[in-house]
């Protein structure tokens, strides 16, 4: 089974193949070589807690987190998340879940948290790095500030409010 | 002694509280907000009563509801933990006025230390040597540059209630200035209700050395010696140890010997950590400020006095003598505290979520002070901090390679953590000889990648993982053999690579 992936701006293609007592990994990344592993299904096991993975000898206790196409592996504290996907795994998460997301210039929150300060009103022209507003998540305020020269068109939150992750908050037309 | 007390706070400070309180033979009794039912410290308490939802205003910082439950529990005293009311004077003087005891200092203490200003003015005069800065509150942004301009770049400006690391900004010149000046007093405002904001001279090269001390009803205060908590991000500790290996044997004396005289001039009553700023070239130290409430970090104190922190708050609260007089009092071997906290290992950004996997780590001389759980959601409403994991040694070295084993049984996956960080600082020269200081994160750790940070791990293993489990979940969701249904295509695409 063939599969293309993304990791930090990097490519790869990926195969899996199986046999009754290993898996076969070839990876590439970018241009560079195929590089095949075998792995032993004896060495990649599931336990009730976790994932017990004997790679080169070594022993890893991992986690995968899968959410759609996404796969965060977790391990000694590391972690990293890959997009997989193929034609076929495209296609399901797109029948699971409908159209895209846009994203626009606008202010959108990267996590959940309160408003604490709007500093800026509708029809301000914002320089790159004017502040627009304070914001608090997990008791630390952070003061969010203009990336571009904008003028503010909308302002979707109050002082004072709570907001989710990804929530908009102030969008702008291009000053 | 007490029959039932009530612990108002959460997370594992509440959970330590509650360990003592047991072994005591005394009821304990939690409270939770709507986003704590699920919390460890509800489910380890023996009563538990809910005071509200989740933002803090309205739960655990709100006296009324709390007073409410704990007579409604008969409890006969509160424990606040440390943050949220443990150094209101209002909370303890309404405590007071119920007819309980808080399990704390006096009013008069928390009053005399609560305030920055007052309080150096009060140890100034008390012989207490104090950092160079503003005699009082600046009132403007305008007098801010007059005063930085005398006092010299760079400044710290302090909200004058401020703690915890919230209304603390540095400025290195007279640009930043302004801007630094307003976020200092919203954050005051917002946090203490107070903007006052003063200024002082920011020690390069400096270390955070603090001293527990401990006051009772009968006029006897002690000191347990000396902490360092050099090793900070967003000035907010991080690692915590005792002994510091920079403070000389003549110096630890004086810490010692200058912090009972400080808490004794105010008279002070049960845990309070005396705070300075270490000049480790000059080996001077500055008083900063008292912290009238049991610290985070008092686990390691714990460990190389054998005395449990605690149980005697508990005993001085109910009016009972210390029971360790200061020449009892010894430091043995090495202790040292990492805090594991939900957040980017990089950035230091909050990253609230479910845990997955949890193991925790174990075996001689670990102490894992801890309120998560596999499957457990960290809120988004208060501090990040999980766990605390606290180990001990002979030496300080064997203190470390005991740390390094225990992180290395640590698991905790579905959520960022720190514990890489951890990992990494513990195998750093400068922490090795310890001779790292407050700017230790922002000169050694910031700026770094993840991935010269995940150096413990194959970078091979994610992909391979991810690949696999890729696979199976494409095979999970097939009616058919996928190497078999897809064998033209496999066969199409191998031909071509042989090709390539």
């Amino acid at each position: 089974m063939f599969f293309e992936a993304e990791s930090e701006g990097l490519h790869y293609q990926v195969s899996v193949s199986e046999s009754k007592t290993h898996w076969r990994v070839g990876t590439r990344e970018g241009d560079k070589d195929w590089v095949y592993r075998d792995i032993r299904k004896e060495d990649y096991r599931y336990l009730d807690e976790t994932i017990s993975f004997l790679y080169k000898d070594t022993s890893y206790l991992i986690d995968v987190l899968n959410k759609g196409t996404e796969y965060t592996v977790y391990t000694r504290g590391a972690y990293r998340t890959f997009k997989v996907y193929n034609e076929e795994a495209l296609l399901h998460e797109s029948l699971k879940q409908g159209g895209g997301v846009g994203a626009g210039n606008n202010l959108s929150s990267g996590m959940p948290g309160k408003i604490v300060k709007i500093f800026v009103k509708v029809g301000d022209k914002l320089k790159a790095g004017d502040p627009i507003l304070i914001m608090e998540a997990m008791k630390m305020e952070n003061e969010m500030r203009a990336v571009g020269d904008v003028t503010v068109k909308e302002i979707l939150v109050k002082a004072g409010e709570n907001v989710e992750s990804g929530a908009e908050l102030v969008t702008f037309t291009k000053a | 002694m007490f029959k039932k007390v009530l612990i108002a706070n959460r997370g594992e400070i509440a959970i330590r509280v509650t360990r003592t309180l047991r072994e005591l033979g005394i009821t304990s009794v939690a409270v939770y907000s709507d986003a704590d039912r699920n919390g460890l410290h509800v489910m380890l308490a023996d009563e538990a009563y809910h005071i509200g939802p989740p933002p803090s205003k309205e739960s655990y910082l709100n006296i009324d509801k709390i007073l409410e439950v704990a007579k409604k529990a008969g409890a006969d005293a509160i424990h606040p933990g440390y943050g949220f009311l443990s150094e209101s004077p209002e909370f303890a003087r309404a405590v007071k006025a119920a007819g309980l005891t808080f399990i704390g200092p006096t009013v008069e203490n928390i009053l005399a230390m609560g305030d920055k200003l007052a309080s150096r003015d009060l140890m100034k005069k008390a012989g207490v040597p104090c950092v160079p800065g503003t005699d009082g509150a600046v009132p403007d942004a305008e007098s801010a540059i007059q005063e930085a301009k005398r006092i010299g770049y760079p400044v710290i400006l302090k909200a004058s209630a401020g703690g915890g690391g919230k209304g603390i900004r540095v400025v290195h010149d007279e640009k930043e200035l302004p801007g630094s000046f307003r976020m200092c007093q919203s954050e005051g405002l917002n946090y203490f209700k107070d903007d006052r904001v003063f200024i002082e001279r920011f020690i390069q090269n400096p270390k955070h050395i603090e001293v527990q001390v401990f006051g009772d009803t009968h006029g006897n205060v002690c000191h347990l010696y000396e902490r360092e908590c050099s090793m900070q991000r967003r000035h907010q500790k991080l690692i915590e140890e005792s002994p510091s290996v920079s403070v000389p044997p003549d110096v630890r004396e004086k810490l010692g010997a200058v912090a009972v005289q400080a808490a004794k001039s105010i008279q002070y009553v049960g845990a309070g950590t005396i705070e300075f700023i270490f000049d480790n070239k000059t080996k001077e130290f500055f008083f900063m400020e008292m912290n009238t409430r049991l610290q985070v970090e008092h686990p390691v104190t714990e460990f190389v006095t054998g005395y449990d922190l605690v149980k005697e708050q508990i005993m001085v609260a109910a009016g009972k003598p210390l029971s360790f007089k200061q020449s009892d009092v010894k430091q043995k071997g090495h202790a040292i505290e990492l805090r594991i906290c939900a957040e980017d290992p990089v950035n230091f950004t909050p990253n609230p979520g479910k845990i997955r996997k949890y193991r925790m780590p174990a075996g001689p001389f670990v102490r894992l002070d801890n309120c998560a759980y596999p499957g457990y959601e960290v809120p988004i409403y208060y501090d990040p901090m999980i766990a605390k994991l606290i180990v001990w040694g002979s030496t300080r070295e064997e203190c470390i390679q005991r740390l390094q084993r225990a992180l290395a049984e640590y698991m905790l996956t579905g959520i960022k953590s720190n514990i890489v960080l951890h990992k990494n600082i513990l195998v750093h020269p400068a922490f090795l000889e310890g001779n790292y200081t407050t700017q230790f994160i922002d000169q050694q750790i910031a700026g770094k990648k993840h991935r010269e940070l995940f150096m413990f791990v194959d970078d091979d293993i994610f992909l391979i993982s991810a690949a696999i489990e890729a696979y199976n979940n494409a095979k999970s969701r097939d009616v058919g053999d996928y190497n078999l249904a897809s064998k033209w295509k496999r066969y199409g695409r191998l031909k071509s690579m042989r090709n390539l």
